[in-house]
C-alpha cells in the first residue's frame, strides 16, 4: 500500500503537469493556478535554500561560535543591496570591486589555459604526430584545423570579406550552420526527453494505488474545456443576436 | 488539388501536439523493444575510466541537476552510480544545485540497498555548498577544509569511505552530472589545473559543445542525454529508464522527419507542378 503522502504528491504532480500542459490547447484559469504556484514555490525554495544553507551555516553559526571575521564579507555582500539606496549606493562599488578582482583573477587564467591555449594546442598537435595517424585520423585533424581557422576568419572584420577571402568566410559560416545544426538536433531531443519524462510519470500516477490519478484529472480538464465552450458559445450567440 | 495541398500548411498546430504525445505515450504503456544499436566512442571512454580502476579507488561524484533535467539525467547518474558500486569503488557525492538533494538521496536509497552498500563505509553524500569557485578551489588543498560534516550533519572526519582522501590528488575520478556550466568549471578549474581525470554526463542540449574538450582529452569522457543514458545502460546491462526512453525518442524522432519531409515535398509539389 502506497502511503498517503506518496498518494498525494502523485495527485499534486499529475495535476499541475497536466494543468500546464493545457496551455497548449488554450489559456484557462488551472494553467495560470500552475504557472503562479511555480514561481511562488520557486521563490519560497530559493529563499529557504538562503536561509539554512548560506545564511545559518555561511554566517550565523560561525558568527555565534566566535569567527568574527565572517562579518567582513557578509558587510561587503550586504553593500551590494545599497544600490537600491541612491544615497548610498557608492557603497555597493567595494563588494563589486572585490567580486570583480575576486572573479577576474579566477576566471582568466584557467579560461586562457582551457578554453585558448588548450584547444589551440589540440588543433595543432595532430599535425605533429602525423606519421602515426591513420588516414580518417590525418583527414579529420585537417577537417578540424580548417574549419577553425575559417571560422575564426569569419569574425574577423579588420579585412573585407571579398575575392578568395569571401569563399574562406563562406565555407566557415557552412561549418557554423554544421554546428547548429547539429544543437538544434540535440536540442530536439533533450525535448523531447523532458516531455517522455513528464508522460512516464504521469503514465505511473494512472495506476490504481494513486487512484486514477492522471485520468480523474485529465477527464475534470476535458469536461471544463467543453463546459466552457458551451456556455462561451451561448454567451457569443446571445451577443450576436443583441447587436442585430 | 494544390489547393488540398495548401491546406496542409494550415493545420492546427494542436493535432501535431497531440500527435506526439500519442507518439511518445504509446511506448509507454506498451514497450515496443526498438534496440539501442550505437554505443557512442565518448560515453564508452566514461565507463573504461570507471572499469580500469582497482576496487576501493575513490571516485568523487558531482550531481548537479535537479527535477527539470531529471528524464535525461538521472537515468546516466543511477547507471554510473551502479557501475561504481559493481566494481567496489568508493563513492563521495557532493552538488552545487540545492534542488538536486531530493533526486541524490532517492538515488542512494536505491542503489544503496540493491548492492547492500553501507553508508559511510562504501558512500558518502555531502551538503550542498554555495559558492562552487570557492568549494573547488578549497578542495585542492583540504577537502575536510570546506566540508566538515555530512547532508545530516554527521562528521565526516573519522568516515571510512574518506580514509585517505584530502585532496583532489587523492582521488581516481571526478565525474560531474550536470545541465548546467558546470561540468565548465570541473574541467577548468580542477581537471586541468590539478591534473585529475574529469568526466561528465550532459543534457543533449549541452552535448556539442563539449566536442573540444573530448577532443583534447580534456575530458575524459562523456554520457550526452537519454540517449547517453540508454548506451551506459547497455555498456553496464542493466537497462533502466535511459533505455525504456529510447523507444518514444525513435519514434519522436521519425514523427519529426516525417512532418518535415512530407511538408516539404508538399512544398515542392505545390511550388513546381
Amino acid at each position: 500500500m502506497v502511503d498517503t503522502s506518496i498518494i498525494a504528491g502523485g495527485w499534486l504532480a499529475a495535476g499541475l503537469t497536466i494543468f500546464i500542459f493545457s496551455f497548449l490547447y488554450r489559456d484557462n484559469p488551472f494553467f495560470k493556478i500552475a504557472e503562479h504556484l511555480y514561481l511562488g514555490a520557486g521563490m519560497g525554495w530559493l529563499f529557504q535554500v538562503s536561509v539554512n544553507s548560506v545564511w545559518i551555516p555561511k554566517i550565523w553559526e560561525p558568527v555565534s561560535k566566535g569567527e568574527l571575521l565572517v562579518i567582513i564579507p557578509s558587510v561587503m555582500g550586504l553593500t551590494l543591496l545599497t544600490q537600491f539606496i541612491p544615497k548610498l549606493s557608492w557603497m555597493s562599488r567595494y563588494g563589486f570591486t572585490f567580486m570583480m578582482g575576486y572573479g577576474s583573477g579566477l576566471a582568466i587564467p584557467a579560461g586562457l589555459s582551457t578554453d585558448f591555449m588548450s584547444q589551440i594546442a589540440g588543433t595543432i598537435k595532430p599535425f605533429s604526430l602525423l606519421a602515426s595517424l591513420s588516414a580518417m585520423d590525418i583527414f579529420n585533424a585537417l577537417l578540424v584545423a580548417g574549419g577553425a581557422i575559417c571560422v575564426l576568419f569569419y569574425f574577423f572584420f579588420s579585412v573585407e570579406h571579398k575575392g578568395h577571402l569571401k569563399k574562406v568566410s563562406n565555407v566557415g559560416i557552412y561549418f557554423l550552420m554544421v554546428y547548429f545544426g547539429a544543437a538544434f538536433g540535440n536540442t530536439v531531443m533533450a525535448r523531447f526527453s523532458l516531455l517522455y519524462g513528464r508522460f512516464d510519470d504521469l503514465f505511473t500516477f494512472s495506476g490504481s494505488n494513486y487512484f486514477y490519478a492522471t485520468q480523474v484529472v485529465l477527464a475534470c480538464m476535458v469536461l471544463y474545456f467543453l463546459l466552457h465552450g458551451f456556455f462561451s458559445g451561448k454567451k457569443e450567440d446571445a451577443a450576436g443576436e443583441e447587436a442585430a | 488539388m494544390k489547393d488540398t495541398l495548401q491546406k496542409f500548411f494550415k493545420i492546427d498546430r494542436r493535432w501535431i501536439f497531440l500527435l506526439l504525445t500519442v507518439t511518445l505515450f504509446v511506448p509507454i504503456v506498451k514497450p515496443i523493444g526498438l534496440p539501442n544499436k550505437s554505443i557512442s566512442q565518448a560515453t564508452t571512454r566514461v565507463y573504461q575510466n570507471i572499469e580500469k580502476l582497482p576496487a576501493g579507488s575513490f571516485v568523487l561524484l558531482s550531481l548537479d541537476y535537479d527535477p527539470s533535467t531529471r528524464p535525461e539525467l538521472h537515468p546516466m547518474a543511477m547507471a554510473l552510480v551502479r557501475h561504481a558500486f559493481a566494481k567496489n569503488l568508493r563513492v563521495g557525492v557532493v552538488t552545487y544545485i540545492a534542488g538536486s538533494t531530493g533526486l541524490i538521496e532517492e538515488l542512494f536509497a536505491r542503489v544503496g540497498k540493491e548492492y547492500n552498500k553501507t553508508y559511510g563505509a562504501d558512500y558518502v553524500i555531502l551538503p550542498y555548498q554555495p559558492n562552487i569557485l570557492a568549494v573547488m578551489t578549497q578542495m585542492a588543498s583540504d577537502l575536510f577544509g570546506i566540508y566538515t560534516s555530512d547532508r545530516n550533519g554527521a562528521p565526516i572526519g573519522g568516515m571510512p569511505v574518506l580514509k585517505g582522501v584530502k585532496s583532489y590528488k587523492d582521488m581516481s575520478l571526478i565525474v560531474c552530472v550536470t545541465g548546467t556550466a558546470i561540468l565548465d568549471y570541473w574541467v577548468a578549474y580542477v581537471g586541468d589545473k590539478y591534473s585529475v581525470p574529469v568526466a561528465g554526463g550532459v543534457t543533449a542540449i549541452s552535448q556539442p559543445g563539449y566536442g573540444p574538450y573530448l577532443q583534447t582529452n580534456q575530458l575524459k569522457g562523456l554520457i550526452g542525454g537519454m540517449k547517453g543514458a540508454a548506451e551506459y545502460e547497455s555498456l553496464i546491462k542493466q537497462p533502466g529508464k535511459g533505455t525504456s526512453g529510447i523507444d518514444a525518442l525513435n519514434l519522436a524522432h521519425l514523427l519529426v522527419l516525417i512532418l518535415i519531409l512530407t511538408s516539404n515535398i508538399i512544398l515542392l509539389f505545390v511550388k513546381y507542378f
